[in-house]
C-alpha cells in the first residue's frame, strides 16, 4: 500500500499441532515502517499462533517470517535471539520488575547489547541511562523516571513498557493483546502511543486486539483472521461491520 | 501442602455415622492411645523422680546462685565467637543457595539432570542435622569455630536452597519472559529479574534463618566447634555452676537479642 519497506513479513504460514489441529493456513501478511496494522479475530481463530510465529517463539509447519529482511525462521538459539532484538514485544501485562525504579526497567530493554560480566552480575550499563531516559521521554514518562514501577498505573506501566521495547531499538513492535488489562482511557492512551511510534518514528507496529471498535479507530490497517485464513486485510475504511462480526461468529462471548 | 485446603468444609455434608463408622473411630483412638503408651514406656518415664529430684534441682541451684558475674571478661570472646559462627553461617549460604535454587526451581532450572542434581543437594544438605555436620567438621578442619561456621553454611545451603526455590517457583513469570524477548541472556534474567523480585522474600528468609542459625550455633560448642556452648560445655564438666548460670544468662540475652533483631529487620524488608 505505500513504498516503505515492509518489516515484518509472513508468508504462507501454515501451522498444524501434533494434535492434527490445523492453526494456520496459507497465512501472510506484510507490515511497512511507518505503519501500524490490527489482527483481530476471535479466540482459536489462530491470531495469537500467528504472533507467536512472527515473534520467533514458535516455529511454524511451513511458511517464512522476515524480520527486517532477515529470515527468522530457519535461525535457532542465539542467532535467533539477535535477529529477535529487531523486534519489540509488548505483552497483555506490563511485566515489570515491580521493586525497581521505572528507568532501571526500560534500562533493561538495552542488555542485549551488553552482554558481559557485569550485567550478568546485576549491573545495569550506565552508559545507556541517558538513552533510557529519552526512551521514557517518547512514551511521556520522563517524570516517573525515579519511582519504583509498583508506584505506576495500569497505562502508566504498559507505556513503560513500551518503552523498554524501544530501549531494545527495534525497527518493528509486536503487541499481544496490549489492551486486555487497562481500563478505556489508558487502552486509548497505549493506542495514540502505538500510532505515534508509527507514524511520526516510522516504525512498523503490529498489534493482536480483541476490541474491533478501537482498533478502527487507530489502526491503519485491519487484518481479520478466521478459522486460521486470512479473511480481510484492508483499511477500516472499506472493511463492514458485518465482516468484523463474521470474525466473531459463534462466540458470543466475545 | 494441598491436603488442607481440602479438608474445610468438613461436616458440610454429614451422614449419620454407620456402624462402621463408629468402629473405625474407636480403632483410631486406640492406635493414638497405644503410640502415646509405648512413648512413655520408651522414654522411660518416672514422674515420682520428679518429686524425689526436688532437692537436687534445688541444691543446683542454690550452687548457681549467684552466677559468676566477675568472670564475664573472659566469657565475652565465645559469645563474640557465637554470634560469628552464625552470621558467617548465613551469609555464605545465602551466596551457595541463591544459585542452587535457580537450578531448584521447575520454572528456572536450563536442564532437567540440573534440576534433580541441585534438589538432591539441597535435600542432603538438609537432611543432615547442623549438629552432624559440626561432627564431620571437626574432624576435617580440627576444633574451633570454623567447624561450626563451616557446619552451619552447609545445613542453610539445604534451608535455604529449599524455601528459595519454592519462592522462585512461585514467583511471576511475566517479567522473565519479557526480558528474554528483548534478547537479554539467561544470566542477566536472573540477575535483572528473577533476583530483585525475589529479593524480599530472600533477605526475610535470610534474616530467619541467622536468627536460627545463632541459635544453633550455641549448641555446636558441645561438640567443640567453638563459641559459648564450649565454654558452657567446660563449666558443667567442672561443675562450676555459678559459670554455668552467668553462661545461661548470657545465651538468653543472645538469643533474645538476634530473635528481636531479626524480626525487626524482617518487618522493615517486607
Amino acid at each position: 500500500m505505500s513504498h516503505a519497506p515492509a518489516l515484518i513479513e509472513a508468508q504462507n504460514l501454515n501451522m498444524r499441532y501434533v494434535t492434527g489441529r490445523l492453526a494456520l493456513q496459507g497465512a501472510s501478511l506484510s507490515v511497512a515502517a511507518g505503519e501500524f496494522a490490527v489482527i483481530l479475530g476471535a479466540n482459536g481463530s489462530g491470531k495469537s499462533t500467528m504472533l507467536r510465529i512472527i515473534a520467533g517463539i514458535t516455529k511454524p509447519t511451513d511458511g517464512q517470517v522476515r524480520i527486517a529482511g532477515q529470515d527468522i525462521t530457519g535461525l535457532k538459539g542465539r542467532h535467533l535471539a539477535e535477529a529477535r532484538m529487531a523486534l519489540g514485544m509488548v505483552f497483555q501485562h506490563a511485566n515489570l520488575v515491580k521493586r525497581r525504579s521505572v528507568l532501571a526497567n526500560v534500562v533493561c530493554g538495552t542488555l542485549g547489547r551488553h552482554r558481559n560480566a557485569l550485567t550478568a552480575l546485576g549491573m545495569l550499563p550506565a552508559q545507556e541511562l541517558p538513552f533510557g531516559l529519552r526512551c521514557l521521554e517518547r512514551v511521556g514518562l520522563t517524570k516517573f523516571a525515579y519511582q519504583r514501577a509498583s508506584t505506576l498505573s495500569g497505562g502508566q506501566a504498559q507505556r513503560a513498557s513500551i518503552a523498554r521495547a524501544l530501549a531494545q531499538r527495534p525497527a518493528a513492535l509486536l503487541a499481544d493483546e496490549p489492551l486486555a488489562s487497562l481500563d478505556p482511557e489508558a487502552a486509548e492512551e497505549v493506542m495514540r502511543l502505538l500510532r505515534r511510534l508509527a507514524k511520526e518514528e516510522g516504525m512498523a507496529v503490529l498489534a493482536v486486539l480483541h476490541q474491533p471498535d478501537i482498533a478502527r479507530r487507530y489502526a491503519d490497517r485491519l487484518l481479520g483472521l478466521r478459522k486460521g485464513v486470512i479473511a480481510f486485510a484492508d483499511q477500516p475504511a472499506n472493511v463492514t461491520d458485518g465482516e468484523i462480526d463474521s470474525l466473531y461468529e459463534g462466540f458470543a462471548t466475545t | 501442602m494441598t491436603a488442607e485446603g481440602a479438608v474445610i468444609d468438613r461436616g458440610a455434608v454429614r451422614p449419620v455415622m454407620s456402624r462402621r463408622g463408629w468402629m473405625l473411630r474407636a480403632l483410631i483412638v486406640l492406635a493414638v492411645l497405644g503410640i502415646v503408651a509405648q512413648a512413655v514406656v520408651v522414654v522411660q518415664a518416672r514422674p515420682q523422680d520428679l518429686v524425689t529430684g526436688v532437692h537436687g534441682m534445688a541444691d543446683l541451684l542454690s550452687r548457681s546462685w549467684p552466677p559468676a558475674v566477675g568472670g564475664i571478661g573472659q566469657e565475652l570472646w565465645p559469645a563474640l565467637e557465637t554470634v560469628d559462627i552464625g552470621i558467617f553461617g548465613t551469609v555464605f549460604a545465602v551466596f551457595l543457595a541463591l544459585p542452587l535454587a535457580i537450578l531448584a526451581a521447575r520454572n528456572t532450572t536450563p536442564l532437567l539432570p540440573a534440576y534433580y542434581a541441585a534438589r538432591s543437594l539441597i535435600a542432603i544438605c538438609r537432611a543432615v542435622p547442623d549438629l552432624v555436620w559440626a561432627l564431620l567438621f571437626v574432624t576435617a578442619v580440627g576444633l574451633g569455630p570454623f567447624a561450626g561456621a563451616l557446619a552451619l553454611t552447609v545445613h542453610s545451603v539445604g534451608m535455604l536452597g529449599r524455601l528459595l526455590a519454592e519462592v522462585i517457583e512461585d514467583m511471576d513469570m511475566g517479567p522473565m519472559e519479557a526480558l528474554a524477548t528483548t534478547g537479554a541472556g539467561r544470566l542477566q534474567v536472573f540477575a535483572h529479574a528473577v533476583v530483585p523480585t525475589v529479593l524480599p522474600s530472600l533477605l526475610g528468609i535470610a534474616l530467619y534463618r541467622l536468627d536460627e542459625n545463632i541459635r544453633s550455633s550455641l549448641v555446636l560448642g558441645f561438640v567443640g566447634a567453638g563459641g559459648i556452648g564450649f565454654e558452657l560445655l567446660s563449666a558443667m564438666s567442672l561443675f562450676d555452676y555459678q559459670t554455668v548460670s552467668l553462661l545461661l544468662i548470657m545465651t538468653f540475652a543472645i538469643v533474645m537479642g538476634a530473635e528481636r533483631l531479626s524480626a525487626a529487620l524482617r518487618r522493615r524488608v517486607a
